[in-house]
This record gives C-alpha cells, sequence and structure tokens, in this order.
C-alpha cells in the first residue's frame, strides 16, 4: 500500500508538473533552423540637387552596389523596381514604397558639388522594417576620390548590418602574367579590391613571387630573381623604391611582415636546409627561430605577433607548425590527410588558412590549434591563400590545367560565394592589404 | 492462493450446516480472502497504470520529431483512441457517458481544462489512457473486470470504499496525465510550426567568430491573425550583450528581421491563447560547422 501511495504521489507530482507547462501564459520557442540568404537591399542612385553631379550620384551608389553584391551577404535589388528613384536624405523615406519591393534595407545618399571644388556625399542607411535610421554619414573629397568614398560607404554599410569591419577599402597586390608558357613576364601589381586602377610596379625583366603588404599598406616585401640571385625586397608604393632586405649569400624567400610591421620573418636557405628568421627592420638584425635539418618555411604571425605558423617537413611530411615568436615552444597543428602547408594566420585570429595538398591543391581553414579543419575550394591547383583584414574572405591564386594561365579566386569562410576577381591579363599570388587609413 | 482456498471450501460445508455463526465467519473470512485477491490484482493493475506517467514524455519526444514531418501525422493518434475508448467503455465504464467532449474540451483552451478536469467525474478520462497501449490493454483488462465485478458484489461491505477511492485517483491521474500529453503534443507542433515559419526568413552570421555563441532572446506578442502585435521586445540579457558586441548586435538585428519579416504566421486561431504570447531564442549552432 505504502509503495502505491508513494507510486501515487510521483504520479500525480508528475501530471501537477505536466500541468503547470502549457498553464503558462508563454510559449517558448527555440528557433534552430534558418534559411540563410544575402540580405535584400535597395541602393538607389544618390540624389543630386545639381544636375551636373547626377553622374556622380549614379557613379557612387552603382560601385557601392557591386561591393554589396560581391560580398554574398547582401543582395542589391533592380533600381527599376524603386517607386521612389532618388530619395535623398532630407527626410525619411516612405518605408512602405521599399517594403512594397522586399528591400530590407535602404540606403539614401546624396551628391553636392561644394563651392570650393569639394565633393559632398552624404547618405542613410534605413531599416526598411524597423522604419529607423541604423547609419548617417557625410564626407568632403576631391572629386576624383569619389570611388574611394564608395568603398568607404560600402565599408560602413557592411559593418553596419554584419557587425565585422568591412574589407572594399583594400588594394590587392599580385603576380600578373603574360606571355607564352615557356617565357612568362611576371610583374609586380597592385590594385583596388574590386579589380578597378591595376597598376604595375616592375617591369617584368625579373622573376618576382609572393608579394606580402605591410600593415600600412604602403610597402610590399617579396621575393625577385634580380640578377639571377633570389633575394627578398622592399618595396615603397609611394616612392617606388624597392631594396634588398639584407644581403645574404643564399636564397631568402617567403617573407612576411610582423603585425606592427617593425619586422619581416623570412626563410633562409642554407647548404640545403631552409630555416626561418626574423629580421627587425630598424635594426636589421636577425634572429633565427629554426633549426631543424628539414625545411622550415612559409612564416606567418598571429595577429597579436605572439606566435609564428609555419610549414615543415620534419615530421615526414609538409605539415603546419605553431610556435612562439621567438622560435619557442615549436609543435605541429595540422594532422589531416596528404600535405599541409602555406599557412596564413587570420587577422581576426580565430583561423588559419592553409593549402591542402591531396589529390590537388586545395585551400582550408582551420582553427588554430588545428581543429575542426575544412577543405573550402576543389580547384585543380588553388594555392596561396590570403586573407581579407576583416578575417571573413579568402583571395588565392587558381592555376589551371593545360596551357591556360592562373587566375585570382576569392571565397567567404563559409565556403560559399566563390567569385573570380578580374585582373589584367593572368595573374597569381594575391595578397590583400589591410584597410587603407 | 488458490490452493489455500480449495481445501477450505471442502471442509466448511460440513461445518456450516452445524455451527452457523462459524460458518458466517468463514464465509466472511472467504470473502476477505476474495477482495484481498481483488485488492492484490488491482494493485497490479494500479502499478501498471502508474507505469504509463513516465511513458508519456517518451511518447512526446517521438511526436516532437515526427511534428517535424507533418502536422498530419499527430493527429491520426488522437483520433484513434477516441475508437479505442469505446470497447473499454462498455467494458470498464458502466456509469459515466460524456468521455469524447471533455477530451475534446480540454486541448482547446491549454491551461484551462486541466484544471478543469480533476472537478468533473474522473471515470471518462480513462478511457484515452487505455486505448495508448493498445496490446497491455487488452491483455489486463478482463482482469480489471473480472475484479471489478468482484468488487461490484462487494460494494455492500464496508471494505470497499477506500478502494474506490483510489480507483479514482489514479484513473482521474492518468485521465489528466493523457489530456496533458495532448495539450503538450500540440504544443509541440506550435513550436515546431513557428521555428519552420520564421526559420524561412532567419539568415544568421554564421560568418562571426563564434557564431554559435550569438543566441538573441526576444519575447513577441502576436495578434488572432498571426501578425507582430508590437515590436519584438529583446529581453535585458540580450540587450545588454548586443550593446558592447557588434556582433551579437548583427545577430539581434538579423533575428529581427526575421520575426518581421515572416510574419503573419499561420498558427490554429483556437490555440490564440497559447501562442498569444512567446518568448524566442534564436540558436545558431546546427547552422555552424
Amino acid at each position: 500500500m505504502l509503495t502505491r501511495a508513494l507510486s501515487f504521489a510521483a504520479a500525480l507530482c508528475a501530471a501537477l508538473l505536466l500541468a503547470a507547462a502549457p498553464a503558462s501564459a508563454e510559449l517558448h520557442v527555440t528557433v534552430d533552423q534558418a534559411n540563410p540568404q544575402p540580405l535584400p537591399i535597395a541602393i538607389p542612385d544618390f540624389a543630386a540637387p545639381n544636375a551636373s553631379d547626377t553622374a556622380a550620384g549614379q557613379n557612387i551608389a552603382k560601385v557601392i552596389r557591386a561591393d554589396l553584391d560581391r560580398s554574398g551577404l547582401f543582395r542589391t535589388l533592380d533600381p527599376k523596381s524603386f517607386i521612389d528613384k532618388a530619395p535623398g536624405v532630407g527626410a525619411a523615406p516612405t518605408f512602405t514604397n521599399w517594403r512594397t519591393i522586399q528591400a530590407q534595407a535602404l540606403v539614401a545618399g546624396q551628391v553636392q558639388m561644394q563651392p570650393d571644388g569639394r565633393l559632398r556625399v552624404d547618405f542613410r542607411l534605413w531599416d526598411v522594417f524597423g522604419e529607423s535610421q541604423m547609419l548617417g554619414q557625410q564626407y568632403f573629397t576631391t572629386p576624383d576620390n569619389w570611388r574611394r568614398i564608395a568603398h568607404i560607404i560600402s565599408d560602413a554599410i557592411y559593418e553596419r548590418i554584419t557587425g565585422e569591419k568591412g574589407y572594399f577599402d583594400t588594394r590587392i597586390v599580385f603576380i600578373s602574367e603574360s606571355g607564352p608558357a615557356l617565357h612568362r613576364v611576371k610583374r609586380l601589381a597592385v590594385m583596388d579590391e574590386d579589380g578597378a586602377n591595376p597598376i604595375f610596379l616592375t617591369r617584368g625583366d625579373y622573376l618576382v613571387l609572393t608579394p606580402r603588404f605591410n600593415p600600412t599598406a604602403q610597402m610590399i616585401a617579396y621575393m625577385s630573381y634580380i640578377n639571377a640571385k633570389p633575394r627578398v625586397y622592399l618595396f615603397d608604393l609611394e616612392s617606388g623604391r624597392q631594396e634588398m632586405l639584407g644581403n645574404f649569400p643564399n636564397m631568402t624567400f617567403s617573407p612576411r611582415f610582423s603585425p606592427d610591421g617593425n619586422k619581416v620573418a623570412l626563410t633562409l636557405e642554407s647548404g640545403g636546409n631552409s630555416d626561418i628568421y626574423v629580421m627587425d627592420l630598424r635594426t636589421r638584425a636577425l634572429t633565427r627561430l629554426t633549426s631543424d635539418p628539414s625545411i622550415d618555411t612559409a612564416p606567418s604571425f598571429s595577429p597579436d605577433g605572439t606566435q609564428i605558423a609555419f610549414e615543415s617537413d620534419r615530421g615526414g611530411s609538409q605539415q603546419i607548425y605553431v610556435m612562439g615568436a621567438d622560435g619557442s615552444g615549436q609543435h605541429r597543428v595540422s594532422f589531416g590527410a596528404g600535405r599541409n602547408g602555406t599557412p596564413v594566420w587570420s587577422p581576426r585570429g580565430d583561423l588559419i588558412a592553409f593549402t591542402s595538398q591531396s589529390g590537388g591543391f586545395h585551400i582550408g581553414v582551420m582553427h588554430t590549434d588545428g581543429s575542426a579543419a575544412r577543405i573550402l575550394t576543389n580547384g585543380w591547383d588553388d594555392e596561396s591563400p590570403t586573407w581579407a583584414p576583416n578575417g571573413r574572405v579568402l583571395m588565392f591564386s587558381r592555376g589551371s590545367q593545360g596551357m591556360r594561365g592562373s587566375s585570382i579566386w576569392s571565397i567567404d569562410i563559409t565556403g560559399r560565394n566563390e567569385r573570380r576577381v578580374p585582373t589584367p591579363g593572368d595573374a597569381s599570388d594575391p595578397a590583400w592589404s589591410p584597410l587603407i587609413q | 492462493m488458490s490452493q489455500s482456498l480449495s481445501p477450505a471450501r471442502i471442509d466448511l460445508t460440513p461445518t456450516t450446516a452445524r455451527i452457523g455463526r462459524g460458518g458466517l465467519i468463514v464465509a466472511v473470512l472467504l470473502h476477505a480472502a476474495i477482495v484481498a485477491t481483488t485488492l492484490f490484482s488491482w494493485q497490479h493493475k494500479l502499478e501498471i497504470s502508474n507505469e504509463s506517467p513516465p511513458v508519456v514524455p517518451v511518447d512526446l519526444v517521438t511526436l516532437a520529431d515526427k511534428t517535424n514531418i507533418m502536422p498530419t501525422v499527430q493527429r491520426q493518434p488522437k483520433a484513434p483512441p477516441k475508437d479505442d475508448v469505446k470497447p473499454p467503455t462498455e467494458d470498464t465504464q458502466p456509469t459515466p457517458t460524456p468521455p469524447a467532449p471533455q477530451a475534446e474540451v480540454a486541448p482547446e483552451p491549454a491551461p484551462k481544462p486541466l484544471q478543469n478536469k480533476p472537478e468533473p467525474a474522473p471515470k471518462p478520462e480513462t478511457k484515452p489512457l487505455k486505448p495508448a497501449p493498445a496490446k497491455p490493454d487488452t491483455q489486463k483488462k478482463p482482469k480489471a473486470d473480472d475484479f471489478s465485478a468482484l468488487l461490484n458484489k462487494l460494494t455492500s461491505p464496508a471494505a470497499a470504499p477506500p478502494h474506490a477511492r483510489t480507483a479514482d485517483r489514479t484513473v482521474r491521474g492518468v485521465g489528466a496525465m493523457n489530456a496533458m500529453t495532448m495539450d503538450l503534443i500540440e504544443t509541440m507542433d506550435l513550436i515546431d510550426s513557428l521555428n519552420n515559419q520564421i526559420a524561412q526568413c532567419w539568415s544568421p552570421p554564421v560568418g562571426a567568430p563564434h557564431p554559435e555563441q550569438l543566441r538573441p532572446q526576444f519575447r513577441l506578442f502576436l495578434n488572432p491573425d498571426g501578425s507582430v502585435a508590437q515590436a519584438p521586445q529583446l529581453t535585458a540579457d540580450s540587450a545588454a550583450e548586443a550593446s558592447g558586441n557588434p556582433y551579437m548586435r548583427a545577430a539581434v538585428e538579423a533575428a529581427r528581421r526575421a520575426i518581421m519579416t515572416c510574419q503573419p504566421y499561420k498558427l490554429p486561431a483556437d490555440k490564440y491563447g497559447t501562442w498569444k504570447d512567446i518568448t524566442l531564442d534564436f540558436d545558431p549552432s546546427k547552422m555552424v560547422q
């Protein structure tokens, strides 16, 4: 009887507990499924109170639309569908007109030439469903700079909506390739992130490889075979000057700046053995970090400058290792299939991009401890990953089978939105600059 | 038990002829033995019926999974109980008649019926219980019928009432449990339905660092037509988190856009009391590799 009474009591308690849940007036719902889609955003041409500024208003809006579309996170709506063609910035827009065309965000802008010859650009970012302003900014610039202003506005919109810094006001340094396969001319070149304004920095007399920006995007370190001696050089974008980094009897290659820009990590070959060194750019003092008889190369600093990822074949095959910036605590982090090399630490610090060689070359990312490695690309020959300054997007060079040349591509770290980056002719070895300041 | 009873009868027949009182005592003892037997068996029945509550949550889990696929799948199990109910009613329930209406009324206003059930006669609710475990019921029912028949014969003795009460309680608890099961299943339906509908419009910021940690929570009030009654209210914790973290702010805004874009929500009008006031958690962990 006691047992029965107890079991009764238990059943009653359970019943009351169960009864309590639905008795609450509140329903608890967890949304754990999603339908990731680019954000529909309307970017009408920027209004121009003076007819002479109409073209500038159209051009700026066009560049912003292209930037945001390219990111894969936005879907810019066709201006033909707009009920209001150029809403301007003087008053709040008629939100119903934008809801009607399914816009979730609206960018309204205005351009106006000032009496002093400068261009004034205003814009507002509106939350269409919330009917509130998310962002409003104003810029003054020389009219020639309209394109940069457009990129800066794109970055501001991107950051406001995604929570992370943009990457549109940046540049890409790369190796431009031309000529027949056996006599390729490789020139150092730089262009805007969207492929605009390409400039050749070298004439192509010598082979150039692995260019890398410094943190101010004013200096490029690269390897060149000037006079048949492969050495690391520095190129100053402002002055156009270039200089050899150190004077070593043997080959130096694979340079990369430290996050503060004061040091360059590089590989120095000596007697068939390659090791990693760090050179202080102010004192030109050289410090050796590895001394293993294997090939140690491709150093890349963590964004806080305390660690360096590199590749080594000391374990029998090419794999990724991490060590302190002083060479201490060297340990292997990649254990995936095939060979893994050319590690590049994300500016955000959370991931390391790398090249995986397993039935072809592919770009992958992994946590900095080597965990959660995943391959993002499936080209035949994808190499040389480089990070956007926000750590969200990667560019890489893609070789093609046969005699065709290579090209530059970008991909989101989610593995989506793979796109070819427009370049003048064939291109390889891209390096993404920090945000221009 | 049967061994001890049968010899007693053999001895009794001659003695009762001689001593009337002794025979009565023996008869009473015999009845008591029968009652004890029924109690023993009844206890079994109770144990069985008591075992069903723990099974309830297990059923809920599987049904919840199914709700993701088809809402109709859940309706089917609800319907059969009514049909199955009838046989047991005829067998076990001689007295009450209105079982079906009560079972139907209960699910409509989710919280109220549960409170109401204890008040009315508990017997009808037993019917829904039995249909759930189909096979075991059929095996056990005969026993229950036998014992109830015995109990009916013994209703005049004073010993019966306490057992009747316990029976009442069991029946009531089990019936309420079953109705609650129905309510919970329907609540799961609502949750799945809202999850599915809002998910259509939700693009969480999966590229952010540690996106699985960006889990905004809202309080949402809906109109009877499924439209959003007022701007979704971000909970204090989420608001505090968003104020210092641009990624969280972006996650909050993405979730809010999802809520606003996918309205009005298609939900059963008769359950408005259940879904007019909702706490919404956005959990992107499944979207993160």
